[in-house]
């Protein structure tokens, strides 16, 4: 349930958000590939005040045997948050929320990792939030798709993590932590770039169609933008030469 | 997941060994280039992260406030927490904290307790009622070797510029932890029949056992631990705690540099 409207102001009177932001307006994003030696594949993105860290490790043999699939991978994700990346301190280990988006995210990347490919195989998909300011989830969707492709795994396209809500009944984009705290509603999505498809959709609070569809465009707009950087981060890494 | 030790690699070593090379190139008390950023992470009122070659650790340390113990009514609380999770290697699974975590987190935590360098007192409230809770999290993100060292010198630095939020907890202004000392880890591995420092991620899968020395400023121990399979001479450690002395001096040079 999202805070309810009025509770906190967060629109100046000249239309901008506290951080000076415009309504369709990102918080700052860096991406970088092949941030971690060990891994198959890894990617590091900040978003905002976000820290969240990917690895990839696979394809390699599923085990136990009942998770094996015939005529696919598996794709084995866990998001976690260090105990560190919150205000209260968190216990280690995994909890309802942490278990659901795992869930999402898995299914999400399921739908673009070309996992016929790979029969009888798990490719594990590690996603580490170091520091949270709202929006984590899509932070780790569009980490873990770099990092899969820094892996060399293929795909049909990444997925772009974005999401949009409403603060004192404006649409605006890319929440930040005040506003998911105090907004009225938050819309993320995992945004496939070139083909439009959407292959991650949750949201909580509530928004009219019209507000929707103003959410929508803005998430689109975003995720566009994201995609240059992802590309640009896995062609950093390849001429490297670590990826 | 079980990884095998390869004999060709325990050959390979050892051969090495025998000629006083290692499998990377480094001289037998060479460390990795270590690069240390502190005050990274958002949330944490501490947190560093240490790149030790293929290595690459953070720490956070987070504040709370909690009832003190009966017997210590002024003193605050340390509690050093580990994990090597999935993302840090294949070898590592999903599950409750392992044997290798809790050792890692304990051997830290008497490092630090132990050498003094944090005035438990300076952490009380209310006498009797509130004391502060200081939290340190190891969190491994790359295990290329040597996390010992990796998160003893992230945990260290991070203490050391870590900022009590009293305001945040309604008990007056914020202020800076105040550290005393600088206790510092060096570990060294057998590696082809004889001590390393610093061993790689190669020289650990087939290496034999591995001494941790905590020295402080004054360069006194304060934590040792041996740990994996293997014995060893005390004339072996007389050698590894004197170049202990000096490597733990040139870790503490780095922390203390990295601080405004």
């Amino acid at each position: 349930m999202m805070g309810g409207y009025g509770d906190i102001k967060l629109l100046n009177d000249d239309g901008t958000r506290l951080d000076g932001r415009a309504v369709d307006e990102m918080r700052p994003v860096e991406i970088k590939a092949g941030v971690l030696p060990v891994a198959d594949g890894s990617a590091w993105v900040k978003h905002g005040l976000n820290v969240a860290v990917a690895a990839v490790y696979g394809p390699m043999e599923a085990h136990p045997r009942k998770i094996q699939r015939q005529d696919r991978a598996v794709i084995d994700v866990r998001y976690n948050m260090a105990p560190f990346s919150t205000s209260d301190r968190i216990r280690p280990g995994f909890n309802r929320r942490s278990r659901e988006i795992s869930k999402v995210t898995a299914e999400a990347l399921e739908s673009v990792v070309l996992v016929e490919r790979y029969p009888r195989s798990k490719i594990r998909v590690e996603i580490e939030i170091l520091a949270a300011e709202a929006g984590t989830r899509c932070v780790g969707i569009t980490a873990a798709s770099v990092a899969l492709a820094d892996a060399g795994i293929p795909m049909r396209d990444m997925i772009v993590g974005v999401a949009s809500g409403k603060i004192e009944g404006v649409v605006v984009l890319d929440l930040d932590k005040a506003e998911d705290n105090y907004g009225q509603a938050d819309l993320p999505m995992g945004i496939l770039p070139n083909t439009g498809e959407m292959a991650f959709l949750q949201m909580d609070g509530d928004l009219s169609i019209e507000e929707y569809n103003l959410a929508c465009e803005y998430n689109y707009k975003a995720a566009s933008e994201i995609h240059v950087l992802m590309k640009q981060a896995l062609l950093d890494s390849a001429s490297r030469g670590d990826a | 997941m079980v990884q095998l030790v390869p004999q060709l690699l325990r050959q390979q070593l050892a051969e090495l060994a025998a000629n006083d090379e290692r499998i990377d190139g480094r001289s037998r008390w060479q460390s990795r280039d270590v690069e240390l950023e502190v005050d990274i992470l958002y949330n944490a009122e501490g947190s560093a992260k240490v790149v030790m070659g293929d290595t690459i650790v953070y720490v956070g340390v987070k504040f709370d406030t909690a009832a003190p113990y009966s017997d210590r009514p002024t003193s605050g609380s340390l509690m050093t927490g580990a994990e090597l999770r999935p993302v840090a290697h294949r070898k590592y699974e999903p599950g409750p904290p392992s044997p290798e975590s809790i050792e890692l987190g304990r051997v830290v935590d008497r490092g630090i307790r132990e050498s003094g360098c944090m005035d438990m007192e300076s952490l009380c409230i209310v006498p009797g009622e509130s004391v502060w809770r200081v939290m340190i999290d190891l969190h491994v993100l790359s295990d290329g070797g040597n996390i010992f060292d990796a998160c003893a010198t992230a945990a260290i630095a991070a203490l050391r510029t870590a900022t009590v939020p009293a305001k945040r907890f309604d008990v007056g202004e914020d202020f800076k932890l105040e550290l005393k000392s600088t206790p510092v880890m060096c570990s060294y591995t057998r590696v082809g029949g004889r001590y390393v420092y610093d061993a790689n991620e190669a020289e650990e899968l087939g290496g034999d056992e591995r001494v941790h020395i905590t020295l402080g400023d004054e360069g006194h121990l304060h934590s040792l631990q041996k740990g994996l399979k293997g014995v060893l001479m005390p004339e072996e450690f007389a050698e590894i705690l004197a170049q202990a002395g000096v490597k733990c001096a040139e870790l503490r040079e780095l922390i203390h540099s990295k601080e405004a």
